[in-house]
């Protein structure tokens, strides 16, 4: 099988500049969508029937649809949506000039909260309701009683759930190339047009994920380790 | 910007339904194909032979770390030149469908053989050994005793790969597999761009619909399978 080596090394330079779209899409989409299930977990443990039954609505869509579909979807109508707001309110604002990689942006965090509301729940429910009422009884003010007893408890219990989301994520955003954001693939697939070299292109992009993932699964490793310690000491 | 049509939602149903069989059709290959393939690695990760379980781990962690669009491209663009050149087989002309399956079943292969293996391993080995103690042959023990019983311990988790597998299916439309997205861009592209959310919302529900339906499924079989433990 013929491969153009040169072709395979000088790409994967390419590609590997362009690891760092991929995490800033990522990162971006974690930083918002982490608060955002954070207070959807919150309210979907808490009493009141209609805003629960919208937000176990939200998630079932989320994870009963494909995300290419999210991407179409999102991205067929939100600029055109905004633009005609700005329109009506009669900015001068070009939306179609836009960074496309909001929309990114936008989708994978929508998407996101929606996964990680569930770990959040789960790993919220798995902490003992005593815990919340005995730090209350303490004295400690609701928002306390989260920051400085539930959430370090049910963090631990998370974790590995939020790897597998976070490795999901930066395996998703393989498909912000729709969007038009050049990302790794999108990279890829430009510099291939060229001279129909696309075996050697999606190689170097498939290494470069693989070395992504690689390095995501192994920091994560590493926090489950740190944040777990007085998991290891109890047992001892 | 035009305004929403809910009625194209319903008109559009029609012509999106006969290419349901297809999407089915890559899900049923795959989950047969795969389901082969994993059970052979999950055989190799629970097999007493280092070289066999290191590669198997291997492969898994690999595929796991490969986004399925990329795996989806290497194989439409590399496997017709790889099998031409090494095979001398001319696979150019086959059907998209083709290459849709033999990617999910690799991507399928390493979910499943993680399900089955850790739901081989819940079973108690005294179980087989029990088996085979009375003088059923390692076969019949892991066929008869051993394998019901992983069944039901497999089946959620197997249920939720399916559904993963249908979601990344989607993916197919990307190499121009006319599926349910397929069809969905083609009608889009036959009203010029519009309808656009419609199209897509009425996919979305067809979606929604497929995972639902899977996931109850397997709740049921679940529940079938699960009976004995009761009579016990």
């Amino acid at each position: 099988m013929d491969i153009n080596y040169q072709f395979l090394l000088k790409t994967f330079y390419l590609v590997l500049a362009a690891v760092p779209m991929t995490l800033n899409i990522t990162v971006v989409s974690l930083l918002i969508a982490t608060p955002l299930a954070f207070y959807l977990a919150v309210v979907r443990l808490r009493p009141g029937k209609y805003l629960r039954r919208l937000i176990s609505a939200y998630v079932t869509f989320v994870r009963g649809t494909p995300i290419v579909l999210q991407i179409l979807m999102i991205y067929s109508v939100l600029p055109s949506f905004l633009n005609s707001i700005c329109k009506g309110f009669g900015w001068e604002i070009n939306v179609f000039d836009w960074n496309p990689i909001l929309y990114a942006y936008i989708v994978f965090s929508l998407n996101t909260a929606a996964l990680l509301c569930e770990v959040f729940r789960s790993a919220l429910g798995s902490i003992d309701k005593g815990q919340l009422e005995a730090s209350l009884c303490a004295g400690l003010t609701s928002w306390q009683a989260y920051r400085h007893i539930l959430i370090p408890q049910a963090l631990v219990v998370a974790l590995p759930n939020i790897c597998n989301i976070t490795v999901n994520l930066i395996k998703g955003t393989s498909l912000a190339f729709l969007m038009t954001v050049k990302d790794m693939t999108a990279v890829a697939k430009v510099a291939a047009s060229y001279g129909y070299n696309y075996i050697e292109a999606y190689m170097d992009v498939f290494v470069a994920y693989v070395i992504v993932c690689s390095a995501v699964q192994f920091f994560f490793n590493f926090a489950e380790n740190h944040i777990g310690k007085f998991r290891l000491i109890k047992q001892k | 910007m035009r305004p929403f049509n809910p009625q194209f939602i319903l008109d559009v149903l029609p012509n999106l339904l006969p290419f349901l069989w297809v999407t089915l059709a890559v899900v049923a290959g795959t989950i047969f194909f795969g389901s082969l393939l994993g059970f052979l690695l999950a055989w190799a990760k629970a097999s007493g032979q280092p070289r066999w379980r290191s590669l198997a781990n291997a492969y898994t962690y690999t595929i796991r770390c490969t986004p399925p669009i990329v795996l989806l491209f290497i194989i439409f663009y590399g496997l017709p030149k790889f099998c031409l050149e090494v095979f001398a087989v001319n696979i150019n002309s086959y059907d998209k469908i083709f290459f849709v399956i033999v990617t999910f079943t690799l991507l399928f292969a390493a979910s499943v053989s993680e399900v089955m293996r850790s739901a081989y391993e819940a079973i108690d080995r005294g179980q087989y050994e029990a088996a085979v103690s009375i003088g059923l042959t390692p076969w019949q023990a892991f066929y008869h005793i051993v394998m019901p019983q992983a069944t039901v311990v497999a089946l959620p988790n197997f249920g939720n790969s399916v559904i993963n597998l249908m979601k990344e299916g989607s993916l197919a439309y990307t190499i121009g597999l006319v599926d349910l997205i397929g069809q969905g861009q083609l009608i889009i592209a036959q009203h010029y761009g519009a309808f656009a959310l419609e199209t897509y919302l009425a996919l979305a529900f067809m979606y929604l619909l497929l995972t639902l339906g899977v996931e109850q499924s397997f709740l049921r079989l679940e529940h079938a399978f699960s009976q004995h433990k009761k009579a016990a």
